[in-house]
Order: structure tokens, then sequence, then C-alpha cells
């Protein structure tokens, strides 16, 4: 049976129906992502997952998303299972225990097939910066698939899986899953634990999945998002059920749209496309609403001082002692760590590691640091505003398409600009996600929409009342006519 | 030329907490390497920090002894740099908002009272240990200690001299055990201190440069440290030289400072508040809690148990210094009706056993109420108090209950009158030259018939009846 | 930004530029920074820091022990270590 593009909705309906076999659905995936070129996955793990199909064939595993294969980005530890964070300074890294996200999948019965590629440590937009190799978008092989969470973009929108984890530091799940064409989402900063999520920027980093589509993405968060008491950034606030009003009428409720994104700068097709998803909504009776950010504009420059900041200091344990690579003739310690450490990490993770410490040395720390954390209260302040007149903002979640592989590369601070759309809504910590909505250039393009703290209801209604009333998220590329 | 020394010390005491400050690792002393290690200790990639509520408390028992302000409002802040012992490459500590500030000690240096000033205290963690004699080019890491909660306590610049240093050390060291924050075993790194020391000439108000002595761990040490280091900075300021700002270490062997190998950049801790950890607040109740489980500090004891038991100074002092001591004597004051025996008993025969045999009072064979009998019937004239300490003797040796050895032994005081003069005529008679030198005035040999008539006794006659006995007997 | 700020924060962050990459990655800082600076424009006077997006406070452990010993996968995952410890070279304090 061809499984490709088919939804954890209907894969677990063929499992009840015993149309397909776990051991099946499973071997069929390894098979896929064998003759796949999009380089998405960095290790499989086929021997336990057939153990794992076999046991649920057999009746011995029940829950939400048993005998389900997914995929785990390489940034959650697994245990017994080559983490690597898409770092040679992880290589040969075999955690000894399992993220609180993997644990709660594991749990609902789901098979991890295996861990996707990803930016070196969650560093980047567009997937170039991995140890293991560039992966490509399914919808174009010459681009890429957006970053940091590009693996498990690419693995879901080329139909290799039909749901994979990410995380979402200053858009890693949203600008990857609009490049590449499917639904991805972050929840509330807290709402997923980080326990064994290896912390790139601790107050800004957040679990969360791709999917097909937005009722997909419920059920998952449904298990992905929990309280941990080993994470003490972890909300406490009663879990939701995230498919219980996903079907809500939207009549009178209402979109903000941002008067600083100004998307008149962008591309046409972009533009369109806007205007299309607003006519969708608007004919299930939405209103839209202008709200201001002000600050708004000081997001990229926020995040680019808090962000490298923490991970300066939160690299700071790979340093070749305890775990994780260690250089070849080191003479003594200061050799151990500055070999270990130049030769394990990548530039693009070396280039944030000096920008951080920088801005917190000596002398700076004020003009930076403290600087970027006060104007992170006063983008906070402006959504909170904005959310008493609106039920979710509305916006682009990336200025344009997937863009060439390369092409980037050279001028970080244009890298940087890709996540101008995304960035504000974590360093408020509200939940935001990116739906299909449209193409630019023959290539996907996506809508996000930002819900206040804790609403991740909402903003799932939203798109799950959009996408049962258009079909962009159920195209998928052409696989034979670009390999 | 005359000097003044001008020294500030920082004293870490490692809390007595079951588990670390940030993880459930236990925090126990000499356990195989490596053993007492959690995920979070080890600073594997993925983990995160949890707050141990006791650290916290001890934290506040120790600023509320102390007289200090607790912020009930508190933050974390990363410490960057490297070290092998330092698994994630940061210490977490608290820079910004430390849990306790302001506060003071009283010491005492040789009968002078001073009060020292303290800065601060905050809570952060130790790191793990560095071994360098394991190999002869390596060295090996044992990260049991690595996250075990630090009282960090900061004085003021404010002791002039080794002495005094001391005097601060012995007063902090009683407080922290006295209050069960820190178990005190300087040998063990219980308690260690960093001394920065400075001097300046008399007179001057702008301080001289100051070194750092890092490490010190007996009170003996801290004082032959900080003497070498004075000596040393005024022979380089008289030789007209400048002193070096340094951290130094005290070889204990060769009784002197070294600065520790000099690093090429000064270390810039890049402090900023740790982003896994959110503020700790100490609510109301829970501060109230704290206080309501306050103990009464050595010094108001010792006052209150001159005031009401009219106890000796001497004895209040050394009772009320110890929490196992003190209880004991107050559960004895509560049922006896002479505390002045029951603490001169403790303090006397009771401290010389306990120092023999090493131990705490709780931990040897002496129950309360035992020795609630034995004061008993030390008072009500059964037994002497010569006796008691026989039947103490024995009591320690195998917890008997002491009416049981009174009894067995025979042991109860000769009060009979009759008896007594029947063995006072039997002295006199056979001691008849003592008794004819005694009358010609050789009264010290009073003692020796006392003690003719205790021999035949066996030690059990009443010594005051004896005394009258005698005397009356002799003059007439 | 000068050789020698470049010099302090590489080595502070324990990491060697090679020299080819040396300059380019100082521009690239340079760059980033004055991308940065755009923060001293604003007006932050009356403004708190935000150190978490929660504004919560934080949960405390009970003091009991539940960690076991992992002495054996921990040594054993290490780039070097005998049965007991962690080896590093040789220190000098």
């Amino acid at each position: 049976m061809n499984i490709r593009f088919k939804t954890l909705s209907e894969l677990k309906k063929l499992l009840e129906t015993k149309e397909i076999s776990s051991c099946e659905l499973v071997s069929e995936t390894f098979k896929n992502i064998a003759s796949s070129k999009t380089n998405s996955f960095i290790t499989l793990d086929e021997e336990r997952s057939l153990i794992k199909a076999r046991a649920f064939d057999e009746g011995k595993i029940k829950g939400d998303l048993a005998g389900i294969p997914i995929a785990q980005k390489d940034l959650f530890c697994t245990k017994n299972l080559r983490t690597t964070c898409g770092s040679r300074i992880l290589e040969n890294f075999i955690p000894p225990y399992d993220a609180t996200v993997v644990e709660n999948l594991n749990a609902a019965g789901s098979i991890c097939v295996g861990k996707t590629n990803m930016d070196e440590f969650a560093m980047g937009s567009s997937n170039e910066t991995s140890y293991y190799g560039t992966v490509k978008n399914p919808w174009d092989f010459e681009r890429v698939p957006g970053g940091s969470s590009g693996g498990s973009a690419a693995a879901v929108s080329e139909g290799l899986i039909c749901a994979a984890t990410g995380t979402d530091t200053g858009g890693s799940i949203r600008q990857p899953a609009a490049l590449c064409g499917i639904t991805g989402i972050k929840p509330t900063y807290g709402r997923a634990s980080r326990w064994g999520m290896i912390a790139f920027a601790s107050s800004l980093d957040q679990a969360g999945t791709f999917a097909r589509n937005a009722e997909d993405c419920a059920l998952l968060l449904n298990h992905i998002c929990s309280h941990d008491t080993k994470d003490s950034t972890s909300i406490s606030d009663e879990q939701e059920n995230y498919l219980e009003n996903i079907d809500d009428d939207l009549k009178g409720k209402k979109i903000g749209i941002v008067k600083e994104f100004d998307i008149s700068n962008l591309n046409k097709e972009v533009q369109d496309s806007f205007e299309e998803s607003k006519k969708i909504f608007e004919a299930l009776g939405v209103n839209f609403v202008e709200v201001s950010l002000p600050n708004i504009k000081l997001s990229v420059p926020t995040y680019y001082v808090v962000a490298p900041a923490e991970c300066s200091s939160n690299l700071s344990r790979f340093d070749g002692v305890k775990y994780g690579y260690r250089a070849n003739n080191i003479n003594n310690l200061e050799e151990l760590y500055i070999k270990s450490r130049s030769e394990g990490f990548g530039d693009e993770v070396k280039r944030r590691i000096l920008i951080g410490t920088y801005v917190l040395s000596a002398g700076f720390y004020d003009a930076y640091y403290k600087k970027a954390q006060q104007s992170r209260r006063m983008i906070k302040n402006d959504f909170m505003e904005a959310f008493k007149d609106v039920d979710i903002i509305m916006s682009p979640s990336s200025p344009s398409s997937a863009f060439k592989i390369g092409s980037k590369t050279e001028d970080p601070i244009e890298m940087y600009l890709e996540d101008l759309f995304t960035i504000s809504a974590n360093l408020a910590g509200v939940p935001a996600m990116s739906i299909p909505h449209g193409f630019a250039y023959g290539l996907p393009i996506g809508l996000q929409l930002m819900g206040n703290y804790l609403e991740e209801s909402k903003i799932l209604n939203f798109a799950h009342q959009y996408q049962k009333n258009s079909d962009w998220h159920i195209k998928s590329p052409n696989l034979e006519e670009i390999s | 030329m005359s000097w003044e020394t001008v020294i500030g010390l920082e004293v870490h005491a490692q809390l007595s907490t079951n588990t670390k400050l940030f993880s459930s690792a236990s925090t126990q002393f000499g356990s195989e390497p490596n053993t007492q290690v959690d995920l979070v200790d080890l600073g594997l990639p993925g983990v995160l920090p949890v707050v141990n509520k006791d650290a916290f408390k001890k934290a506040i028992r120790f600023g509320l002894a102390i007289k200090a302000d607790i912020n009930q409002e508190s933050t974390f802040d990363r410490k960057n740099y490297f070290y092998p012992d330092l698994p994630k490459g940061y210490q977490i500590t608290q820079m910004t908002k430390p849990i306790v500030e302001g506060g003071l000690i009283d010491i005492d240096v040789d009968g002078d009272k001073k009060t020292i000033n303290i800065t601060r205290a905050h809570l952060e963690e130790d790191a793990g240990k560095s071994i360098h004699d394991a190999y002869p080019d390596k060295s090996v890491i044992d990260l049991n200690r690595a996250g075990t909660p630090l009282l960090e306590i900061v004085s003021e610049p404010e002791i002039s001299s080794a002495k005094e240093a001391v005097a601060y050390m012995k007063a902090l060291h009683q407080l922290v055990i006295f209050l069960d924050v820190c178990d005190g075993d300087m040998s063990q790194g219980s308690l260690r201190c960093d001394a920065n020391v400075s001097i300046r000439k008399v007179g001057d108000s702008e301080l001289g440069t100051r070194t750092e002595i890092k490490n010190i761990n007996s009170f003996k040490f801290i004082e032959k440290a900080i003497n070498f280091e004075i000596k040393r900075q005024i022979k380089v300021l008289e030789s007209g030289e400048k002193v070096t700002q340094e951290t130094r270490l005290y070889d204990s062997g060769k009784d002197e400072t070294r600065p520790m190998r000099s690093k090429e950049f000064a270390n810039d801790y890049r402090y900023f508040p740790d982003p896994d950890l959110l503020p700790v607040v100490i609510s109301n109740d829970e501060m109230e809690e704290i206080r309501s489980t306050f103990p009464e500090l050595p010094a108001d004891k010792s006052k209150r148990y001159i005031s009401e038991f009219q106890i000796d100074k001497s004895e209040a002092e050394i009772i009320s210094s110890s929490r196992e001591l003190s209880n004991f004597f107050e559960v004895a004051v509560e049922s006896t009706n002479d505390p002045k025996l029951a603490a001169n008993l403790l303090v006397g025969e009771i401290g010389s056993l306990l120092n023999k045999d090493n131990i705490k009072i709780d931990e040897s064979k002496l129950s309360s109420n035992n020795f609630n009998i034995l004061l008993q019937r030390i008072s009500d004239g059964t037994i002497s108090k010569k006796i008691a300490k026989t039947i103490l003797a024995e009591i320690w040796e195998t917890g008997r209950n002491a009416d049981e050895i009174i009894n067995d032994q025979g042991l109860v005081q000769i009060q009979d009158e009759t008896l007594l003069e029947e063995v006072i005529i039997k002295v006199i008679e056979s001691n008849s030259k003592q008794v004819e030198d005694y009358k010609n005035g050789k009264d010290k040999l009073f003692g020796f018939f006392v003690g003719q008539v205790m021999k035949e006794t066996q030690g059990k006659a009443n010594p005051q009846a004896v005394n009258d006995l005698l005397k009356k007997a002799l003059n007439s | 930004m000068d050789n020698k700020t470049i010099e302090t924060i590489s080595y502070l962050a324990r990491l060697q530029l090679g020299d080819d990459k040396k300059e380019k990655i100082t521009k690239d800082l340079e760059n980033i920074i004055n991308f940065v600076d755009e923060l001293q424009n604003i007006d932050t006077d009356d403004i708190a820091p935000l150190a978490n997006p929660l504004e919560k406070i934080a949960p405390k452990r009970e003091d009991s022990v539940t960690s076991k010993s992992r002495k054996e996968a921990f040594l054993l995952n290490s780039p070097e270590s005998d049965q007991n410890y962690f080896i590093v070279p040789k220190v000098v304090e």
C-alpha cells in the first residue's frame, strides 16, 4: 500500500480496520526513507521500530498514537539511540535517558523510526549548518527546507512520515513548515517539558510538532505537552484536550493584522495568498482588525542578543571532559578545551557563541543583555495589549518561499531576517503555528497564526476551519518530477 | 612604620541537606567516587535544575540567627568559567539578589568583644573534586561533590588580625553546627575559608591592595596563613614594591602562601540570570514555619539558664553551646528540684565521660530518665554525690537503671546517726595517737578521720552527718 | 572589533578561529553587533527586564534522595576514564 502523504488520522484508521499492520507500515516507512534523497534523517532505528510494530500487531501496545511511525528531531535525547544535535561534537553521543517529550510520545504508543536532521544546535534557518549535510526541500532539491527543524519538516513534507517533532526557538518549526508546505505548531513556552531537549536558548526554546494538518497536530500536542516537575519552567496550568474545541464556529471572532508587518514590500504572490486567506476566514464570519505591535521591529536585534547569550553559556558543557567529542593530540587542559570545541563546533555555532560571550562580557551586560531583556518586556506588553482586542494574530510565516541552498550563507544578517515574522512569538512566549496557504515561485508558503498565552486550542481551531475550507495542506510535492 | 591589617573572610559552608542543591543525588561524604552523580550533576545535554527546599530553609535559619535581612524573593545567576570539575561550564550562584543580606556576628578574642558585620550570605552549588596525584601526567575528576549546596558567607572587611579571624571562624563554626545548617567538619571540607588580606598604614582611609588566600580548612592554618601573608605584604611594601593583587594558596608544609598559577586572561564570569530557574519565593507562611522552628541561640540560652536556674556562668555557657547537652539539661530541669546539681554533673562528671569516649550525650547509654533518677536519689539523700559518681560510671558502661545499681550494690547512703556514731567511736579508739595530735592543734587530721570513717563504711556514709558527728565526738 | 577583543572572547569561549576564518568571523561579528546596536536607541527607563516569559516562581523540591548511582554508564560513555574517575590532562593549580 502507498502510505506516502497519509495523515496520522488516516493511518490510525487503517491500523484500526487492520487494512495494514504496523509492521507493514514501519517497513514501508524504512523503504521510503532508504530511497529518499532529501537527507532528512541522521540516525535510523529500524530494529527496535520493528520490535515495537510487532508488539502492536500482537495487541500489546495501546494508545492514541499506537503503532504509528513518527520521527524525533535530533535535539531530543532518546535513550540508547544516538543524539547528535546535527553536530560533530555529539557524533557518538548515546543519551542514557529519554526526553520527557519522547517519553510521552512513546507512552502514547508511537514508534520512533529515527532522528531527523537539523541545523547544528538549532542555530539556523535553512538546515545548511548540519555536520551531517544539508537537507533538501522535497519541493525542489536545490532549495532549503528551512530550519532549524529542516529534517523533520522535509520528512513529513516528502511523505516519509506523518508526524515529526521539532523545536522552535525563533521560528524553527513554523518557518520550515511554511517552506515545506506542511503544518507545524509551537505551543506556549512552558507547555512542553524541556527536560531532555538539548538547550540552545533556554528562555526561548519550545518543543512542538509537524504533521499534515491541524487536527493531527492537536492530537500530537495532547501528548507532547505535560507538566514536568523535572523542568522548573514547566507550566503547571491544567492540561487541555486540543481536539475538544477544534471544530468551534468562527463566526464573530476577530483576527488581528499587525500594522508594523509591512507586507506590501513582499513578493506579489505572497501578498495575494495573504489576501486570499483573509477571504477564506471572512467567509467563515471572521472580522479583521488592525493591531499595533509598536516594538515588533526590535524583535530581531533583541533575539540576536538573548539567544546567543544563553547559548554561549548552554554550550559550555561541551568541553570534551565527560562526554562528546574530544580532540586527539592534546597536551594540556587548555588544548583539550580549545581543540575539542573548535573541531567539534561548526562556524554558525561558533559565531553565536562568540556574540553571546561578547554581549555578556564585562562592561557590555547593561548595554546589550539587560537592554534586550527590557525590549523583550516591551514586545510582550505589546502582545498582551493586542490580544485584548482580537482572538488571534495572523501574518505570513516567512518573507518568501524557499531560497536556493548556499544563497544566504555568506551573509548571516540576511539569514537572520528570515526569522522576522516568527521571532516575536518566542520572545513573548505565545503559541504560534504555520499552515500552508499558497505558492510563490512555485514553492509553498505559509500563514502564521499566533495566539495568546495558553490558547493553543484557539489557533488550532482557526487552522482547522481554514483547512476544512481550503486544500493547500493536501498538496504534496511531485517526487517523480524533481528526483 | 605602623601597619594595620584589613581582613575580609568568605566562608563556604556545605549545607547538611540530604540532597544536592539542584538534583536529588545524595550529599553524603566519603562515598565511592562518581556514585553520587545524577544526570543533572553530570551536566548532560538536556538536563535542568530544580531547587532544594531545605537548602533555602537552612540558609534562612542562618540569616535569622545573624539578624540579617531575608530576601523572600531571590534569584539565581550563572557564573561562567571552564574547569574540569565544573560540569556545566558554569556555576549556578546568587550574585544579584542573594537570600540573605546584612547581619552580624559577635566574636570574643581573649575576652575582648567585637562585632563583625556580614555583607551577605548566598546559595550556590559546589564543584566536583580534581585529584592531581592519581597519575603522573593526568588529573582525575570525581563529581560526587558537584552540586552540593553551599552557603557562601561574606564578611565586611572589618577583621583586623589573624586572631580575630580565628575567633570569627570559631563563632561561625559553632553557630552553623548549632543551627543544624552545616556539620562544620573542616577536615572533610564542610566549612572552607577564603581570606582577603590587605595592609595599610595606620591612619590611612584607603584600603591597600588585597590578596586572596583560598581554601584554608583549619583554624590553625587560618591563623598561620594570615600571619604569613601580613608579614609578606609588609616586607613587600617596606621594600618600596607594590603588592600584586592575586590569588594565593597556603602551603601548610612550608607555612607559606604562594601565588596560584596565573591565568593569561583575567576571568570574566559573564554573570546573567539563569534562564532555567525562575525567582525563588519564600511565602510568609513558609517564613512563619521557619521562624517557629527556629532554635534558641546559645547566647540567649545561656542567659536564661543563669537567670532561671541560677547556675554558674561557665557551666551555662558550656551546656548552651551544645544542642544535645542543652536538650538533655532542659529535660532534666523539668523534673529535678536541683538544676544546679544537674548542671554540675553534666559539665563535670558527665562532661569528662563524654570527652573520654568522644561521643555526644544522645549517643551515650545514659538516658534522661536514668539521669533524673540519679538526681533524685542525690537530692533525697539516698546516695552521696561521691557515690553518684561511681554509679554514673557503671551506667555509662552498662546503661543499667540507677536504682537497680544502688540496690544491687547496697550503695544507699548511711544516714543513721547511731550507726555512724558507732563507727566514729571505733575510728577514734583505733587511732588514739592521731586523736591526741588533733587535740593538740593538728587540725588537718580532721580529714584523716573523715577518710577512716568513709573507709569503714565503704564510702556510703553521709558526708555532712559524718562531719557533724565527728566534730562533736572529737571536741568532747 | 579589534584583535584583542576577538582574542579575549575567543579565549573566554575556548574557541580558536583558524587564520583563514578569523577575518570573516570578525567581520560577521562586527556586522551583527552593529545590527543589535539598534537596541541602544530605545528608551527603557522604567521597564523591568524580562528574564523568562512565564513570570512565575520556581517550584521547590523535597530534600529526599531519589537518584541512584550511574557510575558505570557515565564513565563508559566518557572520552577518557578509568574504573572510578573521568580523566583529563594534568591540571596545575
